[in-house]
């Protein structure tokens, strides 16, 4: 169940489907682009991703995603609807954790918010991730600041 | 003050602790030291600071109940 744009484990395909038929029902929009983030099998200094846990400061995810929506809302006139889901816990390589679906009225501004989106959930929600590997140790990640 | 201290990320793990209440805080600089002197480790790690969900850059008041949190870079997505 998503709790504040938190969810615990990797988003299924279940979560994905519910938003689409919730979304789809609105007949203002013409076009939904939807960025789906994985945790991928990187392989560093000879030793492979097996999965990923992710932490979150989750009262602050509220506030900071809330603000996410609103900037993106106000950025983009013809965009509808942002919905934002981050995983929390352990996801395996191969799983989803990270769901952005953005609603517009058109392709263009519906691909260029969903794009926007993800950039600002980079850089401004409180979330962490340690990369665990397949020798069980584990290095803790950051994201590239600009 | 009664500050609740929140340790996020590495920080969380190489406390070996989610965070600590702290009594006796006499403003944000002393919460500061006190946490510095508990946890020297944390001189190796680039944080920022929250207060009560807000990422602050100065010192500032604080006020009995406040939640203050140890953030370090962000990994989201």
């Amino acid at each position: 169940m998503v709790t504040n744009y938190l969810i615990d484990g990797p988003i299924t395909q279940n979560v994905i489907a519910h938003l689409v038929e919730k979304i789809g029902g609105r007949t203002e929009s013409g076009g939904h682009s939807i960025f789906l983030g994985q945790v991928r099998a990187a392989e560093i200094n000879g030793k492979k991703v097996e999965a990923i846990e992710y932490s979150a400061y989750e009262a602050m995810v509220k506030v900071e995603a809330d603000k996410i929506k609103e900037s993106v809302l106000s950025d983009f006139d013809d965009v509808n609807t942002v919905d934002i889901v981050h995983s929390t816990g352990i996801v395996k390589a191969g799983e989803i954790s990270l769901l952005v679906f953005v609603s517009a009225g058109h392709r263009h501004q519906a691909i260029e918010a969903c794009s926007k989106t993800v950039e600002l959930i980079k850089e401004k929600l409180p979330v962490w991730k340690k990369e665990i590997f397949d020798d069980n140790s584990h290095v803790w990640k950051q994201n590239k600041t600009v | 003050m009664k500050i609740k201290v929140l340790f996020f990320g590495v920080l969380a793990e190489v406390a070996g602790t989610a965070g600590q209440n702290y009594e006796e805080v006499k403003s944000f600089n002393d919460l500061i030291q006190m946490i510095k002197d508990d946890y020297p480790e944390f001189v190796n790690y680039n944080y920022r600071i929250s207060v009560n969900n807000e990422i602050i850059n100065n010192d500032l008041l604080l006020n009995d109940g406040d939640e203050v949190a140890l953030m370090p870079p962000f990994a989201g997505g």
